[in-house]
């Protein structure tokens, strides 16, 4: 029997903080934590509203609830429905409690390796220290991360990097692969599988966090320079050294989605990744509107979300609204219920070759004996993931 | 050194009626984590020690768990986590059994006297 680990272990890489024997078992605790949610807990709150609250709505009113807003009113009643929410909010702050525990230990040893002048660095890192960082980011730590993604706690932190790279393998139960890769992967996969023909020379990933998903496309595309920003430093100095450690050339900026400093018409392919949920109205219409810009006639904007409201029976839409209200997500339910077509019109896009479609998990496709588990209102883990794009 | 800051920014939703039950949940599933780790490491001392009766603390910092022994911890939390919340799985199971008979009438069909 061979004794590598299984695919659903985080690799390990010279970036990624070391954990202590303790602080590893009580991360794997979390994580088994919410593995446990999502097989036992969270499909009681379908058979509460199927056997309990509906028959009482039917009861009172004659017909079943209509919409979300109704499923809501009447689930935050149900017992079952309070102790799966705050069991799950409680699994969100034990994760990033204990993904923060190793990183505080040794905070200023790990920001001075990380933040090592490299002799020959393959890609680079340009920061803005003037950059503001946006209201809609600033307003709560999204997702529940303490300082959310650009507070930085000392000088040239990369604090929030460090945590958050543990963090979304735990939150993923390791369903995004040993790299935490899998959405960039599969839009790879996807563009490689449904247009061979399709070369890009030039890749950029908006909001990159700590480069995850932009490394995917470093292997698909190997003749493509590829750029990441985002607005927040601390995930930025953290992602070129992880780039870097991986021996992949990628080149981030500290930049805002809306407003880029590229010129127009430089990129063959424009991505993002669970980005545009965390922005707002007014942000998600000028991106969208950056990314024409930005992008070569032929080329192809692809943003990966989980799928819009639209269509969904009432109560799916309301257990996939959960975190708009529990965590840190508020823009959330409007970014799943943005009409989409009009947003790639407005921005410049031909409607006619608007694309909206789900495509397969490339870790999935690997890993064909992985659980198909859905977290309730959450991303990563149903083998699928949605996509939204334009080509120009 | 420099402080991580700890909360998240932003109101803690509640969802109980009392929001002190909100936190002693937390403080529930926060000791059984605790719980957790210490089974891990009497975990590996027990499997040092089939090795040799000699260990030091070291040795448990630099355990590595095979493939075989990350499974097994997996599943043994998986147990734990089962038998921590089997209050949640009892709704769930009475839910899914139908079992949700109003408990009077069970005393309702045995008892012979008049009386309400």
């Amino acid at each position: 029997m061979s004794n590598a680990l299984p695919a659903t272990t985080q690799a390990e890489h010279q970036a990624l903080p070391k954990t202590t024997h303790d602080e590893f078992a009580r991360q794997e605790f979390v994580r088994s934590y919410k593995q446990y949610l999502v097989k036992n807990v969270h499909g009681g709150n379908q058979l509460a509203y199927e056997q309990r609250v509906k028959p009482k709505f039917r009861q009172e009113n004659n017909r079943d609830p209509k919409d979300r807003f109704e499923v809501r009113d009447e689930m935050v009643n149900d017992p079952h429905y309070q102790m799966f929410s705050a069991l799950l909010r409680t699994s969100q702050e034990m994760m990033w409690s204990s993904c923060q525990i190793p990183v505080q230990r040794e905070l200023e040893s790990l920001n001075k390796k990380l933040n090592k002048k490299r002799a020959k660095p393959r890609g680079s890192l340009r920061m803005d220290s003037s950059l503001e960082i946006p209201r809609y980011h600033k307003s709560v730590d999204i997702h529940c991360q303490p300082g959310g993604y650009h507070t930085e706690f000392s000088d040239q932190d990369a604090s929030a990097g460090m945590v958050y790279d543990r963090a979304v393998h735990i939150y993923a139960m390791g369903q995004m692969g040993p790299y935490n890769n899998d959405i960039g992967a599969s839009i790879a996969l996807w563009l490689q599988e449904t247009r061979p023909e399709f070369k890009p020379l030039r890749i950029l990933d908006l909001g990159c966090s700590v480069g995850h998903s932009t490394v995917p496309y470093v292997d698909a595309f190997p003749k493509a320079e590829i750029h990441g920003i985002d607005v927040a430093a601390p995930m930025l100095r953290y992602a070129h050294a992880r780039a870097e450690g991986l021996g992949k050339k990628i080149h981030f900026s500290q930049q805002n989605a809306e407003i880029l400093d590229f010129e127009d018409e430089s990129f063959d392919l424009v991505v993002s990744h669970i980005l545009l949920h965390e922005t707002s109205d007014k942000a998600i219409r000028k991106i969208a509107k950056e990314c024409h810009r930005l992008l070569k006639k032929g080329g192809i904007m692809v943003h990966a979300e989980t799928p819009q409201y639209k269509g969904m029976a009432p109560f799916d839409a309301f257990m996939l609204d959960w975190d708009t209200r529990n965590n840190n997500e508020p823009f959330w339910a409007r970014s799943h219920e943005i009409d989409l077509m009009k947003l790639s019109k407005q921005a410049g896009f031909d409607p006619k070759k608007e694309f909206e479609t789900m495509i397969p998990s490339a870790f999935q496709i690997a890993e064909a004996k992985r659980s198909l588990t859905f977290q309730g209102g959450d991303f990563g883990g149903g083998g699928f993931w949605f996509i939204y794009g334009n080509e120009k | 050194m420099a402080k991580l800051q700890r909360k998240a920014k932003g109101e803690r939703p509640t969802f109980f009626q009392d929001p002190n039950v909100d936190k002693i949940l937390s403080m529930v599933m926060g000791l059984a984590g605790e719980v957790a780790v210490l089974h891990d490491r009497l975990d590996t001392a027990e499997r040092l020690l089939e090795k040799s009766t000699d260990i030091k603390r070291s040795d448990i910092e630099n355990y590595k768990a095979s493939a075989k022994v990350t499974a097994e911890r997996a599943q043994w939390r998986e147990q734990f986590l089962s038998e921590v919340l089997r209050i949640v799985e009892i709704e769930q199971e009475a839910l899914a059994n139908g079992d949700t008979q109003d408990y009077g009438d069970a005393i309702a069909l045995v008892d012979g006297s008049s009386r309400e």
